[in-house]
């Protein structure tokens, strides 16, 4: 079986190598048969990627401990799910499901695009270079494959790994990763052939939209574990590791947005080279940080031998497109100018020169610990206010064009109708900041400053879909509804960004929520006594234990109130895990949607004498943020639908560039 | 315009710098006398931590993660992560005082010195 996993890996890479090598050679020479073979070779290689995983998947469920990574990351009492999610629990299936996503992904552009062959010529190649890197990783330096004497049982998944989530996050950001890889090649393939027109951007913006959809979901899906599982209180810690996969995200928000100026006016073509460049490199990264162990992490990783050739390859990536760029920069001058510095593209230019600023702050926050080791000799890290700073000196201002961009005209516009564009959202931000203020949100600047933003964006968003609806209800003579929901379908990009511009002001105000305006108590109580955190009466009862097949569960009970209205009992404390030696805490969370808060309960020590020490927390709004991916995840799929109509618009738009180019 | 951009990303960078200072330098235990004020310490622990993080103060010492002999004795007070014993791989934030490494409260990290390189890994922060 291993030799067979083995064998199907070797064969991936030379299928790689080959159609690497082929593809260039028929692309550079125009010819159509060695391109067409060069392009069977990608989808062969798929097939053979396909064989090596699921000879892993198989060993998986067979418990075949003579594969040493099933013996290292499942044992026998694991369930059937966990032991198939093992397979991303480790580093060397990891690299096995990038290659397989990758070639898949390959597959599906060039079979979805087999109609457009000028534009796919280079594409092949460069998504089969991506591959040869990592085949050859899996062949040569982490293979899957290593085998030995079957030991009785395997050294098991750890325990907070057991989870629903942790089955679901690792693949979605994977799938967000790996997807980053397809509008990177479209654009080095269209600087390759010297095709610099938007027909690139046009043929990749759907994968873009769903490689930057899934690592959003991914993200989000990460941070409820935390908030769940982990049990400190919070969500996002600004880790390294949780950073690597914030960092392409953003980089794919400001290129999502730049590419409608590019498509519309022109304008901002090398912007977008470098923007996907950006995100393909910052998503190779990402996958060094998590799997090298070169930058101290709380989510530690042991030191893996893959890193000096990740690194490499970063470097071989980075080199590559900044030459491209500059080969073809006489190619990338821009159609137009931007006329006026309040326009709609001067608004696209501020929110991404703002993302991209969030996106660098953080990456040198990342870095800031090697470089401070090569440079001054000592490692100095850089904690969470310097993050929180700039999320906020970036954010905000992001958050507030969020609602002024839609409103701005296109090419030039006064002051005066910028004035009266902004002035029902306006309104409505200043009297929700009225409100707010009156009902003491003035603790916290920022929040307060937050919210009247927020306020600010639905205002907006609310605008543009009524004048939308209003418009077509005249024109067409819909009934409301019919308007609304026709508006939506004749522009599905506009509004399914819309829509994710309200997921994002859900997410800020669910963020400013609970870290501006949440309240902590921490207190020992015996059993009987009280305490109280933000108008909750929370009484600690006693201490239950309960042995489960693996885990000590000890537990306190609490009784939870609220102005003298008893609300119900929570059951909050630690699991004891005998064997791994170690405990986790198990949070008692609960959620209060008229208040729209969280009670959140952690046993912070449990001690002998059965007295305990209790951390309550009371978080306001952090649903939101939950509610929030639910959003995203429909405006997302809103802009992604297929729109005929628009293919056909498109089709007719670039038929013209696409001819000459044929002849 | 985007030199602008540019510069008005260093003058925020340098604003940021002036007022915060910088991070905070990471050190080993074998490294640690020559480092005066607030540092961040990873080592691992010797024995199985004593006393009470809530009370008094939890008690441990540590090593160096690769070779040193250098031994610190830590005080540390707050939460305690879950993953804590004799082995743990820690990181702390503190500074020496009369030999005596006392963090400050709730910087206590755990990184588990484990084979299985899990995606994510229950720790406090």
């Amino acid at each position: 079986m291993a030799d067979l996993g083995r064998a199907a890996l070797v064969t991936s890479l030379a299928l790689a190598l080959y159609a690497l090598l082929a593809g260039a050679a028929a692309a550079h020479l125009r010819r159509r048969r060695l391109a067409d073979s060069a392009r069977n070779a990608l989808l062969a290689a798929f097939g053979s990627t396909a064989v090596a995983a699921i000879v892993l998947a198989v060993a998986l469920l067979r418990h075949d401990f003579s594969f040493a990574y099933v013996a290292d990351h499942t044992s026998r009492s694991l369930p059937w799910a966990y032991t198939l999610s093992a397979f991303w629990g480790g580093q060397e299936g990891s690299l096995l499901l990038w290659l397989l996503i990758l070639t898949a992904y390959g597959v599906a552009a060039v079979l979805l695009n087999r109609r457009r062959a000028d534009l796919v010529a280079w594409v092949v190649p460069v998504v089969a270079g991506v591959s040869t890197f990592f085949a050859f990783l899996l062949v040569a330096v982490a293979s899957p494959f290593q085998t030995q004497i079957a030991p009785v049982d395997g050294a098991g998944l750890t325990p907070s790994l057991q989870n629903p989530y942790m089955v679901a996050h690792p693949p979605m950001l994977y799938l967000g990763y790996v997807g980053l890889t397809i509008p990177f090649a479209f654009a080095m393939g269209a600087l390759l052939s010297g095709r610099t027109d938007e027909r690139w951007i046009v043929a990749t913006r759907r994968w873009t939209l769903a490689a930057w959809g899934f690592l959003g979901i991914g993200q989000l899906l990460g941070a409820h574990w935390a908030y769940v599982e982990v049990g400190w209180g919070g969500y996002y810690a600004w880790d390294p590791v949780e950073n690597a996969a914030l960092m392409p995200w953003l980089a794919a928000t400001a290129f999502l947005h730049s590419v409608m100026i590019q498509e519309k006016k022109g304008m901002l073509k090398v912007w977008n080279m470098v923007l996907v460049a950006l995100a393909f490199g910052l998503s190779i990264f990402g996958t060094f940080l998590t799997r090298s162990g070169v930058i101290n992490s709380i989510h530690s990783f042991t030191q893996g031998s893959i890193g000096p050739w990740f690194l490499a390859f970063i470097c071989v990536v980075t080199a590559f497109s900044v030459a491209m760029i500059l080969w073809r920069l006489p190619l990338l001058r821009a159609r137009t100018r931007l006329e006026s510095p309040i326009s709609r593209e001067a608004a696209f230019l501020y929110n991404n020169l703002l993302l991209v600023a969030l996106c660098l702050t953080i990456l040198w926050g990342v870095a800031f610990p090697i470089l401070s080791e090569a440079v001054r000799g000592e490692t100095l890290t850089i904690g969470r206010p310097y993050y929180d700073f700039f999320l906020r000196i970036f954010g905000l201002p992001l958050l507030l064009l969020m609602g002024l961009g839609p409103l701005v005209a296109w090419r030039r516009q006064s002051l005066r109708a910028l004035g009266s564009a902004v002035l029902w959202p306006a309104a409505v931000a200043l009297v929700a900041g009225a409100i707010l203020l009156a009902f003491g949100a003035g603790s916290s600047r920022p929040g307060l400053i937050a919210y009247t933003f927020s306020a600010f964006v639905l205002g907006a968003i609310g605008v543009e879909f009524w004048r939308g609806t209003a418009a077509r209800r005249a024109l067409a003579r819909e009934s409301w509804l019919q308007a609304f929901s026709s508006l939506v379908a004749r522009n599905r990009r506009r509004y399914g960004g819309y829509v994710v511009h309200a997921a994002i002001v859900l997410l800020a105000i669910g963020i400013a929520g609970s870290s501006a305006y949440g309240s902590t108590v921490e207190r020992k109580l015996k059993p009987g006594e009280s305490l109280s955190v933000a108008g909750y009466d929370v009484t600690y009862r006693g201490l239950v234990r309960r042995e489960s097949s693996n885990a000590v569960e000890v537990r306190a009970v609490v009784d939870v109130a609220r102005g003298g209205n008893r609300l119900g009992t929570l059951k909050v404390g630690k699991n004891e895990y005998p064997v791994e030696e170690t405990t986790s805490n198990e949070v008692g969370i609960r959620t209060d949607w008229t208040r729209a808060e969280d009670l959140f309960l952690i046993t912070d020590q449990i001690n002998k004498d059965g007295s305990v020490y209790f951390k309550a927390l009371v978080k306001p709004l952090v649903n939101l943020i939950w509610l929030a991916g639910v959003v995203f995840l429909l405006g997302s799929l809103i802009a992604l639908w297929p729109d005929a109509r628009e293919a056909r618009r498109l089709a007719a738009r670039y038929a013209d560039a696409a001819a000459p180019a044929e002849a | 315009m985007i030199a602008l951009a540019v510069a008005m990303l260093l003058a925020v960078f340098l604003v940021y710098t002036s007022v915060a200072g910088n991070g905070t330098a990471q050190v080993r235990p074998s490294d640690l006398a020559g480092h005066a004020g607030v540092v961040s310490l990873t080592g691992r622990l010797v024995a199985k931590p004593t006393g009470d993080a809530h009370g008094a103060g939890l008690h441990f010492v540590v090593r160096d993660v690769k070779g040193g002999t250098a031994r610190v004795p830590v005080v540390y007070k707050g939460t305690v992560p879950d993953m804590l014993k004799a082995n743990s791989d820690v990181t702390v934030q503190g500074e020496l005082r009369n030999g005596v490494f006392v963090a400050k409260r709730d910087t206590l990290i755990t990184k588990c010195p484990s084979k299985y390189q899990p995606a994510k890994k229950t720790s406090n922060t």
